[in-house]
């Protein structure tokens, strides 16, 4: 999944992933990352759940177009089952859960990057 | 000694000791910045430029699709991919993969493949385009195995304009 997100991106093509396991997300090394904690099988959600598969779209996109650089991974928080998702009206904002979570992902990898 | 390419290139450098001082120089001078650049630490980039409205998506997924008509993955482990048209519907779709649970998925596939999500959201005008073709790969072990694939999908999408693909996982 990486390697294919790498090779698709070094093409001059935008991407964004998706994982569904927080160390596979690590390992991979893709461009851009986000991580559901969700059962394979299931990286959309679940069944019959437009809302909630386009809620999962709509932070891809924002993760194309706001992650500042390569290699960041950003969790998204939502419950598995036990959330609501509301009918999106501005495709260009970004989700509360994503907002908060690229500041998380940057503090996260900026802070790992300092010597010592 | 800190990197193989240097002790490679030190070995080759053989037994003087100018040689091994010569390999150990450019081991630091040439082959360091190269390594750093080819190893997994370097991540590509291509900022995306265009505004959602107007950008191409395509669809690459792990999952196992493909179109029912396609040749099925093999199950033990497979590195091709198959190509599934933008007008694929879910029941022209199935899914070859034992590694997970996939009847939610055979239910509704845009679970793993969320292509009907991506047709709405081209007819609302939330995305530009829908790109033309999309990609399934199986259950592949050996991810290096997948480089030569990945640049066939990814010149493919470049033949089709694509501006942002979407990378989904089982």
């Amino acid at each position: 999944m990486g390697l294919l997100a790498r090779e698709i991106e070094a093409s001059g093509i935008t991407t964004s992933s998706l994982a569904l396991v927080r160390e596979v997300a690590v390992e991979v090394r893709a461009p851009r990352m986000l991580y559901l904690h969700w059962p394979f099988g299931h990286a959309m959600g679940e069944p019959e759940r437009a809302e909630q598969h386009r809620a999962v779209l709509r932070d891809m996109f924002s993760m194309a177009r706001r992650a500042p650089r390569p290699g960041l991974i950003v969790d998204l928080p939502y419950r598995w089952r036990r959330e609501q998702y509301p009918p999106i009206d501005d495709w260009a904002a970004d989700s509360a859960s994503f907002a908060a979570g690229l500041v998380a992902a940057i503090e996260a990898s900026t802070s790992a990057t300092v010597p010592g | 000694m800190t990197n193989p390419v240097q002790r490679a290139l030190v070995g080759r450098m053989g037994g003087t000791g100018r040689g091994r001082a010569f390999g150990a120089w450019l081991g630091r001078k040439i082959t360091l910045p190269q390594l750093r650049r080819m190893s997994l630490e370097h991540v590509p980039w291509t900022p995306f430029r265009r505004s959602l409205a107007e950008a191409t998506v395509a669809l690459v997924t792990t999952s196992g699709i493909h179109l029912a008509a396609d040749r099925p993955f093999d199950l033990t482990g497979d590195a091709t991919f198959r190509v599934i048209p933008r007008t694929a519907e879910a029941g022209d779709l199935t899914i070859s993969h034992l590694a997970y649970d996939s009847r939610d998925a055979l239910r509704d596939i845009n679970l793993v493949f969320p292509l009907q999500r991506l047709r709405e959201l081209e007819a609302e005008g939330v995305i530009g385009r829908v790109a033309g073709r999309h990609y399934g790969f199986g259950l592949c072990a050996k991810g290096e195995r997948l480089i030569g694939p990945g640049r066939e999908v990814a010149r493919a999408m470049k033949n089709d304009g694509v501006d942002l693909a979407l990378l989904v996982p089982a």
